[in-house]
């Protein structure tokens, strides 16, 4: 095939085109779909007695206006009611208590009115920790501080402090108390990831 | 939500939708074949395709709902190219539309030639 970069550059535009038009369509879709254009593009340019630019333009026009090809693919039904409020959750789930504490309810409040995770999800979301890391941060300012003053210890930080004393705070051996606060550290993260993923799972699966 | 486009553009491309991807299938009933030149033969038919690219959303639809399966084959005079073959699941839905189509087309047509005679 010739190489023309007249050519190159009206063929590479058409592509760009096409690709700005499905970027509603999962990724994967999309790159699918562009990449048989490409090759159909190809094959037209390959059967051109010359390869000018009236002949190129020619095998364009026959492919199509890029926002047909993106309408046969569905891609104004693949955007989203509110296209940025799902993806919002996760985040403002595990993060959004910094911000005023109000981000993490609004998190919640995007959630569940959601139809893309199930309540199982929803319920996972919202108790999962609540408030997200900063919610954590402050249950754990809470319980240390209870479990000292019942202990009627004093506990600077950096200074590992076993507490040997069972008092109605919740006092645990420190290899439980840290293995307790990773997982609680974790947690979070997991929930976001895991509500992260049925939400991509529900992009990809929107259309058969 | 969708943008509205004339009248006529509505039901030509719900008809389009509907016999297209069935004119593939059966394109692809007695032997496998590339993007490029479904395309053509469709849209040389002519009606049948809006542009020629719009195949490939179709194409791709197709594969995923299992009516056709695809291959990567060398060719000759340029690139590697997507071959397209019609999966058991596809000449059964072939074979269905073919008699509602005969149905849905002598009825059409009937009542086409009625309104038309009177």
């Amino acid at each position: 095939m010739k190489t023309n970069s007249d050519v190159d550059k009206l063929v590479a535009r058409y592509l760009s085109q096409l690709g700005r038009e499905l970027s509603d369509l999962p990724a994967s879709r999309r790159r699918q779909i562009v990449e048989e254009v490409s090759s159909h593009i190809a094959e037209g340019l390959a059967a051109l007695d010359t390869e000018d630019e009236a002949g190129v333009r020619s095998v364009l026009d026959r492919v199509g206006d890029p926002s047909a090809i993106a309408a046969e693919g569905g891609a104004a039904e693949f955007r989203p009611r509110v296209p940025w409020a799902d993806a919002l959750v996760p985040w403002l789930l595990l993060l959004g208590g910094f911000v005023f504490v109000v981000g993490w309810f609004l998190g919640v409040g995007l959630l569940w009115s959601s139809s893309t995770w199930k309540v199982r999800d929803k319920l996972l979301g919202t108790l999962v920790i609540p408030g997200g890391l900063p919610g954590l941060v402050l249950l754990g300012t809470f319980s240390w501080r209870t479990s000292s003053t019942s202990c009627g210890g004093v506990s600077p930080l950096g200074q590992r402090v076993v507490i040997h004393c069972v008092t109605s705070g919740f006092s645990l051996p420190a290899a439980v108390g840290i293995l307790v606060l990773i997982l609680a550290l974790l947690a979070p993260f997991a929930v976001a990831v895991h509500l992260e993923r049925v939400r991509r799972r529900s992009v990809n699966n929107v259309h058969g | 939500m969708r943008m509205v486009p004339s009248d006529d553009s509505i039901w030509l491309a719900q008809l389009r939708r509907g016999a297209l991807e069935h004119c593939v299938l059966a394109l692809l009933r007695h032997r496998e074949r590339y993007g490029f030149e479904l395309a053509r033969t469709l849209a040389d038919a002519g009606g049948l395709l809006a542009g020629e690219g719009t195949i490939y959303p179709l194409l791709a639809r197709l594969r995923r709902n299992g009516l056709v399966n695809t291959t990567w084959r060398e060719s000759a005079e340029g690139p590697p190219r997507r071959y397209y073959r019609l999966t058991a699941v596809g000449e059964l839905a072939l074979s269905t539309f073919v008699q509602h189509w005969q149905l849905f087309r002598d009825g059409v047509d009937r009542i086409l030639e009625e309104a038309s005679a009177a």
